[in-house]
């Protein structure tokens, strides 16, 4: 409102323009510098197909449950429920198959209507009772790791897990090709063709860009921002199914840990190609960076507790990037 | 600077010299010049009334004297010293206190806690000693009229009281100006009268005050001296022995500006499409009543506060009323958000283009799409946005209303204001409400586009579209609107058209007194 003069430096245009062209493509950069060093010092272990499609594998599962986050941030909430929630799927699903006898479908389908449910009481929470989706979400992603305690009495479900629900994850059923990386293509483009080329989807980022605007131009923002959660959900459970599959058992807190890399997959993917807005294809290279950085750690043999500081930085380093690209789009 | 005389006041009372003196300032934000041309004085212990119409420059002035805007050209003296107001700090520490119509307090803390908000205390071991400073409050906040007792939390006081820990908090700062911002515009009769009552203690104390007021009894009743600013120049200084309600008026709204000529228009359709029964939504709204027809321009005057955005609101369904009925199109209408309100048939270009008209850093075509997204889309099974739509939804827009823009994909955040606002209406014009609401739709708009954006109303109408206008420019109306309803207080006080529909008009009808102090 003022004209007071904000202290610090004046950037010219031209640096302005510089800086926002790096900052949309340093991601990118980043990665392929990332992948070259690593070509470069283990040149027999890391540049094979072999190990892409094992790094692309593995980040599946991070992807599918960072691109439902990232229709959560579009719509500007965030769900930290998401790990939380996928842990106690992949416990259900173990446990719906294993106990209860269940067709794998059915259990799998029970268990992604759960998730697409815990969206939706996330969203009526925000939306309806007006909690901050920050505290909603850590709530009830609490409440739910105590349902996951309660289901497995804190003892993972292992004996009996059918070879059938192993190969869920493991198998490779569409030409040789790993059926994670088959169900995170087609989740992300399911979610890719539904931000960017439906009507719904702009009614999703323009809620995301100014709430007050969309619901003056007729659209139903807390509708808009459930289907956020919803979706959100429904990805969280795909992974906690998948993860269980992977690991061969339902495991409660096993999940927990893809809530830090999906936040750091889908701030890596603001800042790349657009200035701090989310997208699903930014949150797939996100993604990616974060899963060839830990390939690449492992190949050379890191101590664990470097993954964390990894993890960690990267972290930091993509939200400030993100914040970087949104201050330089609207200054 | 010294060739200007000050201007003696009107008894020989009154002789000490000036405490301060603005001389021709000027102040432009961005292209808009807020003030031209703006000279004031203020003397020890008088009560100076400052009364202009909207966007005169009452409010940049404060701005600037309370240290927050920084004047282009003019100077300030204060005691004689040329001086700047560099911050809010300085202007505190020059003995200029500003008490605004949002009151600075916080609800969680005591009275005294609020009282010495921002003011510097005295410690002991470190420690803020409040027994000492309580001890000191004390007889001011007796003084000022403050009953509550000092260590009484502020929550569940009047805005009133609230008021009085303003004003206290002038007097301990020691403060030699305090300025009010349209004080009694959120108190009751009995109220004003208490204020009224300390405001003449404080005056006799030999503390300036700098009245800003739309209620001009109360300027007439309580001022020494009243300058009146017009289109952000000071163009009159009355003092206060012979001054009448009328001349005020008369220099608030300028002669000699000629009224405009009015295109004859033809005779308006008598359907009505909107009808609004006695809706309420109290404190700001109260019982309004008006039927919208087609074709027809309804425009909407007043003041800035008077209740015209609200009653917006409550029509497009951003709040609900507390009372009343409307009818669309013949058919009751109790819209229960602006979503159902669009699809019932409304349109609506907000106040605040940016806040809350457009996503900035989303393309022209994006934001032009947002209200047309059902006729976007194509393809059998799975319904996709179609480029070829898009793109020819928005060419001919943006040739329709001659938006100057690079292209379809330029984030509208780039634009300037006057297409920008473009941008909010070409939304509506290609889906074709039956009622288009526009608030303040030239607000920040330059002068072509302004005309522009006139036409496109007018053709609007004629097409069969029913538009209301809001406008706190009393010049902005006549020329466009049909008819003009103006709001006072919450309540439409005057209904205008024909030959009556002029801008001096709807400017005396802003300062109709409605029943003041019936308690919200």
């Amino acid at each position: 409102m003022s004209d007071i003069p904000v202290s610090g430096r004046r950037l010219t245009p031209q640096m302005k323009a510089g800086l926002g062209i790096f900052a949309r493509y340093a991601t990118i950069l980043g990665l392929v510098a990332m992948i070259l060093v690593f070509s470069l010092l283990s040149p027999k272990a890391f540049p094979t197909l072999g190990n892409f499609t094992n790094v692309l594998n593995q980040a599946s599962l991070a992807m599918i449950i960072a691109g439902g986050l990232t229709l959560a941030v579009i719509v500007g909430e965030l769900d930290l429920s998401i790990g939380f929630a996928a842990s106690l799927h992949g416990i259900l699903v173990t446990g719906l198959i294993v106990h209860d006898k269940l067709p794998i479908p059915v259990a799998v389908v029970i268990v992604v209507a759960l998730g697409a449910l815990i969206g939706l009481v996330n969203g009526f929470i925000v939306t309806k009772i007006k909690v901050n989706s920050v505290i909603a979400t850590l709530g009830v992603g609490t409440i739910l790791t105590g349902f996951a305690f309660a289901y497995s009495s804190g003892v993972p479900i292992v004996a009996g897990v059918p070879e059938a629900f192993l190969q869920l994850s493991l198998g490779r059923w569409l030409f040789g090709i790993p059926n994670n990386i088959v169900v995170m293509v087609v989740v992300l483009g399911a979610l890719w063709t539904l931000v960017e080329r439906t009507s719904l989807g702009q009614e999703i980022q323009a809620v995301g860009g100014n709430a007050a605007a969309a619901r003056l131009a007729g659209v139903d923002v807390d509708r808009i921002k459930i289907l956020g959660f919803v979706v959100s959900g429904m990805c969280a459970a795909l992974t906690g199914i998948l993860l269980a599959s992977r690991l061969g058992s339902g495991t409660a807190s096993a999940a927990d840990s893809y809530l830090l890399t999906a936040f750091a997959a889908v701030f890596l993917g603001s800042a790349t190609l657009r200035d701090g807005e989310f997208h699903v294809l930014g949150t797939f290279v996100g993604a990616l960076i974060i899963a060839f950085g830990f390939n690449g750690l492992n190949i050379f043999g890191a101590p664990t507790f470097s993954q964390y500081v990894f993890q960690g930085t990267i972290l930091i380093v993509a939200v400030g990037l993100s914040s970087l690209g949104r201050s330089l789009a609207e200054s | 600077m010294t060739d200007t005389t000050i201007i003696s006041p009107m008894t020989g009372m009154l002789t000490a010299s000036p405490f301060i003196v603005a001389r021709h300032i000027a102040k432009a934000f961005g292209g808009a010049q807020a003030l031209k041309d703006v000279s004031i004085d203020l003397l020890p212990g008088e009560v100076h009334g400052l009364v202009g119409a909207n966007g005169a420059g009452k409010s940049t002035m404060i701005r600037i004297l309370a240290g927050l805007n920084h004047p282009d050209a003019g100077s300030i003296e204060i005691d004689g010293q040329r001086t700047n107001v560099v911050n809010a700090q300085a202007a505190a520490a020059l003995g200029m206190s500003f008490i605004h119509q949002e009151l600075a307090f916080v609800p969680g803390m005591t009275v005294l806690q609020n009282i010495m908000l921002g003011v510097p205390k005295p410690s002991r071991f470190g420690l803020t000693d409040w027994s000492a400073i309580a001890r000191e409050v004390a007889p001011i906040a007796k003084r000022v009229g403050i009953t509550a007792p000092l260590n009484a939390s502020v929550k569940g006081l009047s805005t009133a009281e609230n008021w009085l820990i303003n004003i206290c908090r002038a007097l301990v700062r020691k403060s030699r100006l305090i300025v009010m911002d349209e004080p009694t515009a959120s108190l009751s009769a009995s109220e004003s009268e208490k204020l009224f009552t300390i405001i003449r203690d404080l005056s006799r104390s030999g503390v300036t005050l700098l009245y800003v007021s739309h209620r001009l009894d109360e300027i007439l009743d309580l001022c020494d001296r009243v300058s009146v600013f017009r289109d952000g120049r000071s163009v009159d200084e009355f003092s206060r022995a012979g001054l009448t309600r009328q001349k005020l008026v008369e220099s608030i709204v300028g002669k000699g500006l000629g009224e405009t000529v009015k295109p004859v228009r033809a005779e308006t359709s008598r359907e009505v499409v909107l009808d609004v029964a006695d809706i309420s939504r109290l404190p700001r709204v109260k019982s309004v009543s008006f039927a919208l027809h087609r074709g027809e321009v309804l425009g909407i005057g007043g003041l800035v506060g008077a209740g015209r955005t609200e009653l917006v609101r409550l029509i497009y369904g951003a709040d609900r009323p507390d009372g009343g009925s409307m009818t669309l199109s013949g058919k009751a209408f109790r819209p229960k958000s602006p979503s159902a309100a669009v699809k019932a048939g409304l349109g609506l270009v907000p106040e605040e283009r940016r806040a809350e008209g457009l996503v900035l850093s989303k393309s022209v075509l994006f934001n032009l799409g947002l209200a047309n997204l059902d006729s976007l889309v194509s393809g059998k099974f799975v319904p996709l946005l179609s480029r070829k739509r898009q793109a020819h939804m928005a060419t001919e827009t943006i040739k329709a209303l001659a938006i100057k823009t690079q292209g379809m994909d330029q984030p509208v955040g780039r634009l300037s204001g006057g297409n920008q606002q473009k941008v909010v209406i070409g939304r509506w014009l290609r889906r074709g409400p039956d009622v288009l609401i526009l608030d303040e739709p030239t607000r920040g708009v330059d002068i072509g586009a302004r005309g522009e954006i006139h036409k496109m109303i007018r053709q609007l109408a004629q097409s069969g579209m029913a538009v209301l206008v809001i406008s706190s420019e009393p010049d902005e109306l006549p020329d466009l609107c049909d008819r003009v309803l103006v709001m006072v207080e919450g309540r439409v006080v005057r209904e205008l058209s024909g030959d009556e529909l002029s801008r001096n008009a709807i400017v005396e009808a802003s300062y109709e007194v409605t029943k003041q102090g019936v308690p919200a």
